[in-house]
């Protein structure tokens, strides 16, 4: 169980979601640097554990991602200050040429690109095929079996500020199923940005925890309470987990996080609406079927009065006068009163079930 | 000889015992010792790093929190069936006086939780991670394979000596003693030393393993020698923690600390360009004290890749080829192998009767002995042996235990045999006496003889004395 | 992608055994796989018939030295030959088809394994039983791989009942964990086919609607010891349109071969060792859809394209307010909350009791997504002209390039990198070969492009 393990390290850099972290009216403000000098004493606790332990830091910045330091990264005597006697050196190596390219990174951002989407995906992919390279990436094909033993859990630790792309879906999703291939447990660390649907779900998914920080400034007890112990020590100590988990999906077709899809049954893409070729494979779907979905569309949540929908799905503005919506898998309705032709989606709305033109 | 007795120990009570020898030495230390080493963050950190992974995680969920916590809080963290191997912990913790004695509320030591701050995220001034030597200008500091070289040449020499039971070139005066005090090697009848039992047994071991035993022989030894224990340690520590390939300045040393310095030249710890030199060098031997990274280069030449990854096959028909030309490993090998053929870079040999036998002649302790060979063989099976399940041939291995077995299977006691009595009645009263006192050892009723033990033997001569005397 | 029956297999399967056998298992193989083909004609359509098409007979096959094929290079060295080794897995994946693959149906499957004493027969190297696992397991991994969304359930027959190994699920490392301990299975008694199959119908009976439902029936004894009439198994399992496929170790059985024809399955008797694992592959792929509308029921409209609705639910944790769950009725913390009628289900994919909409967690339907949108083959590069342009290290995993060309004088073979250099044509990144090979086999995504 003692073994040495690997940790790869995603932090999220977006300078406006850090800048709305920070802002005083939250009920608590977080700033960058403070969570970044909690994150380097984690850090240096990882690799005070065991020697032979592993990292790897990889930010993601707007419209790019970048490694930001791995244990097997060539020091650059040069630029470290000298040893002292009272650090440890290993300890400053790492801290300094951490800060070192965060402040570089985060400098060389020009106005246009921290508009830019997040680099989030990129820099789990880097985290990926880091953990790929040391773990089986060595040139002779013999010694593959003695280093998969010296690394026997690694892990990825995701820290985010920022919201869900929904455009990120697929790759998220693609990600996760790799990590379960490779054995790698995603841990997610949520600093500030809201609950994300896909982190909840490579967390679980991987056998990770999903953590959503609610009091900022013990950031560093979160850290080694939950993130430090590697996956083989948290049977014997355990680590808190995230209570509840979405298991929603991003639709193809509008990139919306949606609760009720529609999907072809041949490639299994999922759509918002009915619609009658599938975007994907081309697929023609009956117009019997589109009738019958487009009749049985969701719109309210029967005998759940006082719920509150989650909001990402299209709007539902409840018609009365459809009283077999209820009964959704109901043929019954007449076919006459769903019009021909649903193909763009903006049917008359005066006998339309479908009260929602969606934009196209 | 402690240092062996409490590795054999260790294993017998794994469960109880902390993983480390080193461990065992600190918690027979007092309280006030211990705290005296904790001021130092590099001793904190090297501690804790010998620390096992729960002990290490239970230190890491405590160190950042200023008030001290229910121990019922952090119980409820373990799951039901492991609450023993936590309590176990607990308890390794606490006897190191990291956790207070009674365990109703938990918070780690002030000085401990201080120090090891200080080492995780810097700051203090205590100087415990050494002072880097200012820039020689005359010469360059030394590379790290002119260090490892150095290393591994002082510590084979040490090796090769006890193998070769004083034949080879003679270690310093210094390890002399020490290989004596610990009981590896003995000199008899004053005449030139030899290896010992407990000798074999530790060349089997790896030299990591080697390393700390005959450190915590030196440790057992710093008393008599009017040295500071704490000092000692910490010095020690802080080797562990200082950079592979950098010089130090020996100025901020304390007496005791300098007065160290030759006795770890011996060791092949650290490296100095002249014993009067102003600065030293760690080598690999002592960077890598608190890991588990090899403690010894690659030895360089053909073998340099087999020495890291092991470099024995073993087949079925106890046929052994061993890739390697270190003349130590060789040594090893021959004392449990009948080695038939030399080459260059390859020994060929067999693991026969005779040869087993022969080891266990030589001291490998009887019940340990199979184990030792199979862990050595296994530790150091080439890679391509790696890819069988089981490493090691079953059949050898079997072999092996029935040889140790088969050397079990006579026991001999001295004792005393009675024979010639004059009647049944007499032997059989004699026989009773002897059975009252359990010192029968065998008896044979139809040849009117027993035989009893050494022990017993003054009793039943004045019984049977008495006897006679009464009868006459 | 069907299972082949390829030299490679065997040797992978049983390195010990020596050329002559191979020959001989190859032979016996070849000729039952033609004579199966006639046999079962109907139903196995013209598989058979293309595996005796594509490879010929091993008599009339050319001997090739497959050792004189790997060259050393100058220096001794086999770099040369792994690296042909990669280049060919390169070429292969650039030449996939590229159009989406059909994966019809959410299938669920229940694998039966016969854990009775005749497991212990050493007919198949080296037991009946520890070939049955070694296979289940490698059926298993080929399953989920073909399969995304299935999941399958384990039950063993043993000591003349049903037992339940394996809970269903869809996570293979779930499934192969429940088979791993060999110690745990100890065959032992008489099998129970009736017992087994209706465990194995029970657990299947929350199961949505569009999903087909299949029971896999691994069978070595000659004897079934059944608690009641298994014709009235049978006929349950058709009514529940519960597909039946058995692969039988020792001989056919009629009730064996009833329950495959009934219910629509596929019955096979294992020659030997290779023909098993044939026998069981072949129920790897989706079911054919002439089978599937038959299992529907007549007269069930289910074209073979079609729009599903389904639900996404919300996870509850173990730490939630226990509440009475709809498909039970039983008071529980953890389950899954329908997103339209908030109804509490034990587990997905399901269809919800109350509302009647398809609920599955989106990672079910994700696993398939990387064959629709694949990372497009990267470039080899081949020259260093533009020095000046080219990044140090790789841009996944941060390794610096090799400086030297490998092999100078080699022209471009294969599609590979003198280099070891690989770029994407999207976003112009240039990859290493480890991470161009796990970019495209594994993770789907190239880094540079987050796609």
């Amino acid at each position: 169980m003692d073994n040495a393990s690997h940790l790869g390290v995603v932090l999220d850099l977006s300078p406006k979601q850090w800048h709305l972290a920070a802002q005083p009216s939250n009920p608590h403000p977080i700033t960058l640097v403070a969570s970044l000098s909690h994150l380097l004493a984690f850090l240096n606790a990882h690799i005070a554990c065991k020697d032979e332990n592993s990292l790897a830091l990889f930010g993601a910045l707007p419209g790019k991602s970048v490694m930001l330091y791995s244990s097997t990264m060539p020091v650059n005597e040069e630029e470290i200050q000298p040893a002292d006697a009272n650090t440890y050196r290993p300890f400053k190596v790492m801290d300094s040429t951490i800060m070192k390219h965060i402040v570089s990174e985060v400098e060389a951002l020009g106005e246009p690109e921290v508009e830019e989407p997040i680099g989030f995906v990129g820099a789990l992919t880097k985290a990926m095929c880091y953990i790929n390279r040391v773990t089986n990436g060595s040139t002779s094909s013999t010694s593959r079996n003695d280093d998969l033993a010296t690394l026997p859990d690694p892990r990825i630790l995701v820290i985010s500020v920022s919201p869900d792309q929904s455009s990120s879906y697929i790759p998220v999703m693609n990600l996760i199923f790799s990590a379960q291939k490779l054995k790698v447990t995603i841990d997610v660390c949520k600093i500030f940005g809201g609950e994300s649907v896909f982190l909840q779900q490579a967390a679980h998914l991987t056998g990770g925890s999903y953590i959503d920080i609610d009091r900022p400034d013990a950031i560093l007890q979160y850290l080694m309470m939950s993130f430090l112990p590697p996956p083989g020590l948290r049977q014997l100590i355990s680590v808190p987990t995230q209570d509840k988990i979405d298991f929603r999906a991003a639709c193809f077709c509008h990139k919306n996080i949606v609760d009720i899809g529609f999907v072809c049954s041949v490639c299994l893409s999922i759509f918002c609406q009915p619609v009658p070729v599938c975007s994907t494979c081309r697929t023609k779907f009956p117009i019997k079927t589109l009738q019958r979905l487009n009749a049985s569309r969701p719109n309210a949540a029967p005998g759940s009065a006082g719920t509150p929908a989650r909001s990402s799905t299209p709007a539902r503005t409840a018609t009365p006068a459809i009283s077999a919506n209820s009964l959704p898998r109901s043929t019954s309705i007449n076919p006459a009163a769903v019009p021909r032709v649903v193909s763009n989606g903006s049917a008359p709305a005066t006998s339309s079930p479908m009260q929602n033109g969606e934009p196209r | 000889m402690p240092s062996v007795q409490q590795a054999s120990t260790d294993s017998a009570t794994a469960s109880e015992a902390p993983s480390h020898l080193l461990l065992a030495f600190l918690q027979s230390q007092s309280q006030n010792t211990l705290t005296r080493l904790y001021q130092r963050p590099s001793s904190c950190l090297s501690i804790f790093r010998l620390l096992g992974p729960l002990e290490r995680q239970i230190v890491m969920n405590l160190l950042w929190l200023e008030s001290s916590i229910p121990a019922s809080t952090m119980a409820t963290w373990v799951p039901h069936e492991v609450r023993k191997t936590y309590e176990n912990s607990l308890s390794i913790l606490s006897r190191l006086h990291i956790l207070p004695q009674s365990a109703v509320k938990l918070a780690l030591n002030p000085t401990f939780k201080t120090s090891l701050r200080h080492a995780i995220i810097g700051g203090g001034s205590s100087g415990s991670f050494g002072v880097p030597a200012t820039r020689d200008e005359k010469h360059s500091s030394p590379s790290i394979e002119v260090l490892d070289a150095y290393a591994l040449e002082r510590w084979e020499t040490i090796l090769h000596y006890m193998v070769s039971s004083g034949i080879a070139t003679r270690p310093s005066q210094g390890v002399l003693f020490l290989l004596q005090r610990s009981g590896l090697m003995a000199s008899i009848h004053g005449g030139s030393l030899q290896i010992t039992s407990l000798g074999f047994q530790f060349l089997l071991h790896s030299p990591h393993a080697q390393l700390w035993e005959l450190l915590l022989q030196y440790l057992h030894m710093v008393e008599e020698r009017q040295m500071d224990l704490v000092e000692v340690l910490s010095f020690l520590f802080m080797l562990s923690t200082m950079e592979l390939g950098r010089e130090y300045s020996v100025e901020h040393l304390s007496p005791t600390q300098t007065a160290m310095l030759e006795d770890l030249r011996d060791y092949g710890i650290i490296w100095q360009r002249r014993a009067t030199s102003k600065r030293f060098c760690p080598t690999r031997l002592a960077t890598t004290l608190t890991s588990s990274s090899p403690p010894l280069p690659a030895a360089g030449g053909v073998s340099a890749s087999a020495h890291g990854q092991g470099f024995i096959i073993l087949e079925t028909n106890y046929r052994l080829y061993a890739y390697t030309d270190n003349p130590l490993q060789i040594a090893v090998l021959n004392l449990f192998v009948t080695l038939k053929s030399r080459y260059p870079n390859l020994v060929v040999g067999a693991i026969t009767r005779e040869s087993v036998k022969k080891a266990l002649t030589n001291g490998i302790t009887a019940d340990q002995a199979s184990r030792q060979i199979i862990s050595y063989l296994t530790t150091h099976a080439h890679p391509q042996m790696r890819k069988n399940k089981p490493l090691l041939p079953v059949t050898v291995q079997d072999q092996i235990r029935l040889w140790e077995l088969e050397k079990n299977r006579m026991k001999s006691q001295e004792g005393y045999l009675y024979t010639a009595f004059a009647s049944q009645a007499d032997y059989e009263y004699v026989l009773n006496y002897a059975k009252q006192l359990g010192v029968v050892l065998w008896e044979s009723s139809g040849r009117r003889c027993f035989f009893g033990t050494l022990e017993g033997h003054p009793n039943i001569r004045g019984f049977i004395e008495r006897r006679t005397a009464g009868n006459a | 992608m069907p299972p082949r029956r390829t030299n490679d297999d065997y040797m992978g399967g049983q390195s010990d055994s020596d050329v002559s056998m191979l020959d001989e298992d190859e032979l016996t193989s070849r000729v039952k796989a033609k004579g199966k083909g006639k046999a079962t004609e109907g139903r196995k359509g013209d598989k058979g018939k293309s595996k005796v098409k594509e490879q010929p007979y091993a008599w009339e096959a050319s001997y090739t030295r497959t050792w004189e094929t790997v060259q050393e290079d100058e220096a001794g060295s086999l770099h040369t030959a792994v690296r042909d080794l990669i280049a060919k897995g390169r070429r292969r994946r650039l030449l996939a088809p590229a159009e989406a693959v059909r994966r019809t149906i959410i299938r669920h499957l229940i694998l039966v394994l016969d854990l009775s004493s005749s497991m212990m027969d050493r007919d198949m190297r080296p037991t009946r039983f520890d070939l049955m696992l070694q296979y289940a397991r490698e059926f298993i991994a080929e399953w989920f791989d073909q399969n995304p969304l299935g999941q399958i359930g384990i039950v063993g027959m043993r000591g003349g009942i049903g037992e339940r190994i394996g809970e269903m699920s869809g996570n293979p490392q779930d499934v192969l964990r429940s088979i791993a301990e060999r110690h745990k299975l100890e065959p032992v008694g008489e099998p129970s086919l009736q017992n087994a199959i209706e465990m194995a119908r029970s657990s299947m009976s929350h199961l949505p609607t569009n999903s087909s439902r299949e029971i896999t029936i691994i069978f070595g004894s000659l004897t079934t010891c059944d608690p009641g009439n298994i014709h009235d198994t049978l006929d349950e399992c058709v009514k529940d349109k519960i597909r039946i496929s058995l692969v039988a170790l020792a001989a056919e059985m009629k009730i064996c071969r009833e329950l495959c024809v009934k219910t629509g399955g596929q019955f096979g008797v294992a020659l030997n060792e290779g023909h098993f694992k044939d026998l069981l592959f072949e129920l790897i792929p989706p079911p054919a859809q002439r089978a599937l509308t038959r299992a529907n029921g007549p007269g069930a409209a289910n074209p073979a394209a079609d729009l599903i609705m389904m639900g996404f639910p919300t996870r509850l944790p173990v730490t939630s307010q226990p509440s009475l769950c709809v498909c039970h009725g039983e008071l529980k913390s953890e389950g899954f909350l329908c997103p339209r009628c908030l109804a509490k289900v034990c587990d997905v994919p399901t269809d919800c009791d109350i509302c009647g909409l398809m609920i599955v967690s989106s990672p079910h339907l994700a696993r398939s997504y990387h064959h629709l949108f694949p990372v497009k083959p990267y470039t080899p590069i081949t020259n260093l002209d533009d020095a000046t342009s080219l990044s140090a290290t790789c841009y996944g995993c941060s390794v610096p390039f090799q400086e030297k060309v490998l092999q100078p004088n080699v022209p471009l073979v294969d599609g590979i990198s003198p280099l070891g250099r690989y770029r994407c044509p999207e976003c112009e990144h240039d990859f290493c070969t480890e991470c161009d090979v796990f970019i495209h086999d594994v993770l789907h995504c190239c880094p540079g492009c987050g796609k």
